[in-house]
């Protein structure tokens, strides 16, 4: 059974592959294959941390550019309101500023139509006194002819003016 | 491929049958497949084999020659030393002897052997693995490499943080050469052994020597960087004091203990590979116990056993990883127990009985595969 009994030319060679294999390695090979996947693994962590910071920045800038964009919104809307208010404001303003104007004007009007209507009633009166004075004139003229019935007309002028008085 | 596989064992079989005048000595057989030996055979031909040197240290100096002279019972004369290859009822069978006066003495013998030649030819295949994964990061940087450097690479990464950083931490930069160099050793030495022609086909791993050899090697990494506080577990272990005092019970049970985890690594690498490789052998030499029998028995045999045979090889490929990457974690573990440091005392303990029970574990699922 020398599969049970270790053969000592085997172990002497297997020793020495093994240390020239680990030697070569050791030397050339597992520094560089580590410290590169050491480094990528670092790179890969670092990588998806950035990618996640990044990630997390976005959906801030995302979240705040809805809030200016809301903002901006209600700001518009405000201003629209304001605007629809002030506009109302203004008709409103000037409408009573208009009817200010209006019933200045109409005042003014009346005022003046009275004063005309009084002058033209003045005038009116003055030219009828006129007239009839004139008419006076011209009946008494006629009937005063007569001086009788100048008398008499006289008396009945005054009779009329003192029951008038 | 897996048809070549099957085929080589057959066909050498077929031969041993003739040359034992059609006796069929499955014993003969399955240890000389399972053996060593002077020469390599010649893929399917089992009777040409390709010589290897002889290097032996006989009575008087250095021997070197080649070992097609003492082939085929040939004895060969140097000066006035004379070599050949003991028989079969030497107790040195198989091995080269050196005649004198007549009877047969062992030399010191260093030959390259097929086992030696194929450990040669893995050392340089693994060589040339890492050389190129290497030589492909100096060049691309941080690029992962693609295709076959890409799963050598992605076995390196597999092994590197799954296995040494997880288990020895801030020392996992310190082991890993050694490591990664088991491992890929090992697991290069199991598929090698897995392919039946030139240049595979040497049982290595399955051989007792070559897992001694490792396990040795782990044994000297593990006590050689041990701890202060390692050693004194071992020697001075915190346990009750009649326990260590005039008789050294517990220090006895510790050293032991740090033998019998190589001896584990040992046997168990060796057993599982070895049977591996024997059942293979076995299912194919069926076809020839059961054709001696009857030439039915025999054809329905060969179908059952090349299906059979296809089953374990493929199962042998899943099991050369297994018992790479077991070797590999249990290393890792003892070389991690020998770094145990005293601050973290309550802390290490559980992690160390932690460490044990994952080990035990692995040792279990080892030994039922």
């Amino acid at each position: 059974m020398d599969l049970f009994t270790p053969d000592l030319g085997l172990i002497f060679w297997m020793f020495v592959s093994f240390a020239v294999l680990f030697f070569i390695l050791w030397k050339f090979a597992w520094p560089v294959i580590l410290k590169t996947v050491d480094s990528r693994a670092d790179l890969i962590d670092k990588g998806v941390e950035y990618a996640q910071n990044a990630k997390q920045q976005l959906d801030e800038a995302k979240k705040n550019a809805d809030q200016y964009i809301a903002d901006a919104r209600r700001q518009q809307a405000d201003m629209l309101r304001d605007a629809d208010r002030i506009k109302t404001q203004i008709i409103e303003e000037a409408r009573s500023a208009a009817q200010v104007e209006a019933q200045k004007v109409m005042d003014a009007a009346k005022v003046q139509i009275e004063q005309q209507q009084k002058e033209a009633q003045h005038q009116f009166r003055n030219q009828v006194s006129e007239f009839a004075l004139q008419i006076a004139e011209k009946v008494v003229k006629n009937q005063m002819a007569d001086t009788k019935a100048q008398t008499k007309l006289v008396d009945k002028l005054l009779d009329e003016m003192a029951d008038k008085n | 491929m897996l048809l070549a596989l099957v085929a080589a064992p057959a066909v050498s079989a077929a031969d041993a049958e003739e040359g034992h005048d059609g006796k069929l000595d499955p014993k003969e057989i399955i240890f000389e497949h399972l053996g060593d030996g002077y020469g390599w055979e010649v893929p399917f031909n089992h009777h040409v084999r390709m010589p290897l040197p002889c290097i032996v240290i006989g009575k008087d100096g250095l021997h070197i020659f080649s070992s097609s002279r003492i082939a085929d019972g040939k004895t060969y004369v140097d000066g006035k030393a004379e070599f050949k290859i003991a028989g079969h009822d030497s107790k040195y069978k198989g091995k080269i002897v050196e005649i004198v006066d007549g009877h047969e003495e062992k030399p010191i013998d260093i030959s390259i052997t097929k086992n030696v030649c194929a450990i040669f030819i893995t050392v340089l295949i693994v060589i040339a693995m890492m050389f190129a994964v290497a030589r492909f990061h100096r060049r691309n940087g941080f690029h992962a490499p693609r295709k076959g450097l890409g799963a050598i690479e992605s076995l390196i990464v597999f092994i590197y943080d799954s296995v040494v950083k997880e288990t020895l931490g801030d020392n996992a930069k310190k082991f890993a050469p050694y490591l990664l160099t088991v491992f890929f050793f090992i697991f290069t030495m199991n598929l090698m052994g897995l392919m039946v022609v030139f240049p595979g086909g040497a049982n290595l791993t399955g051989n007792i020597a070559v897992t001694l050899v490792l396990s040795i090697i782990t044994f000297l990494v593990t006590n050689l960087f041990a701890t202060k506080h390692y050693w004194k577990e071992i020697f001075w272990p915190d346990v009750p004091l009649w326990l260590k005092f005039p008789l050294p019970i517990m220090p006895a049970i510790e050293i032991f203990g740090m033998f019998t985890k190589p001896a584990a690594l040992t046997v168990r690498l060796f057993a599982n590979m070895m049977g591996g490789h024997m059942i293979v052998i076995v299912l194919t030499l069926l076809i020839f116990i059961f054709a001696a029998v009857n030439p039915v028995a025999g054809g329905a045999t060969t179908v059952v056993s090349v299906l059979f045979s296809i089953f374990m090889l493929l199962i042998d490929v899943l099991v050369s990883f297994i018992q790479a990457y077991v070797f590999t974690m249990l290393s890792t573990i003892f070389i991690s127990l020998a770094q145990a440091k005293e601050e973290h005392h309550e802390k290490k303990v559980e992690a160390r009985e932690e460490k044990e029970n994952k080990a035990e574990a692995a040792q279990l699922a080892a030994t039922q595969k």
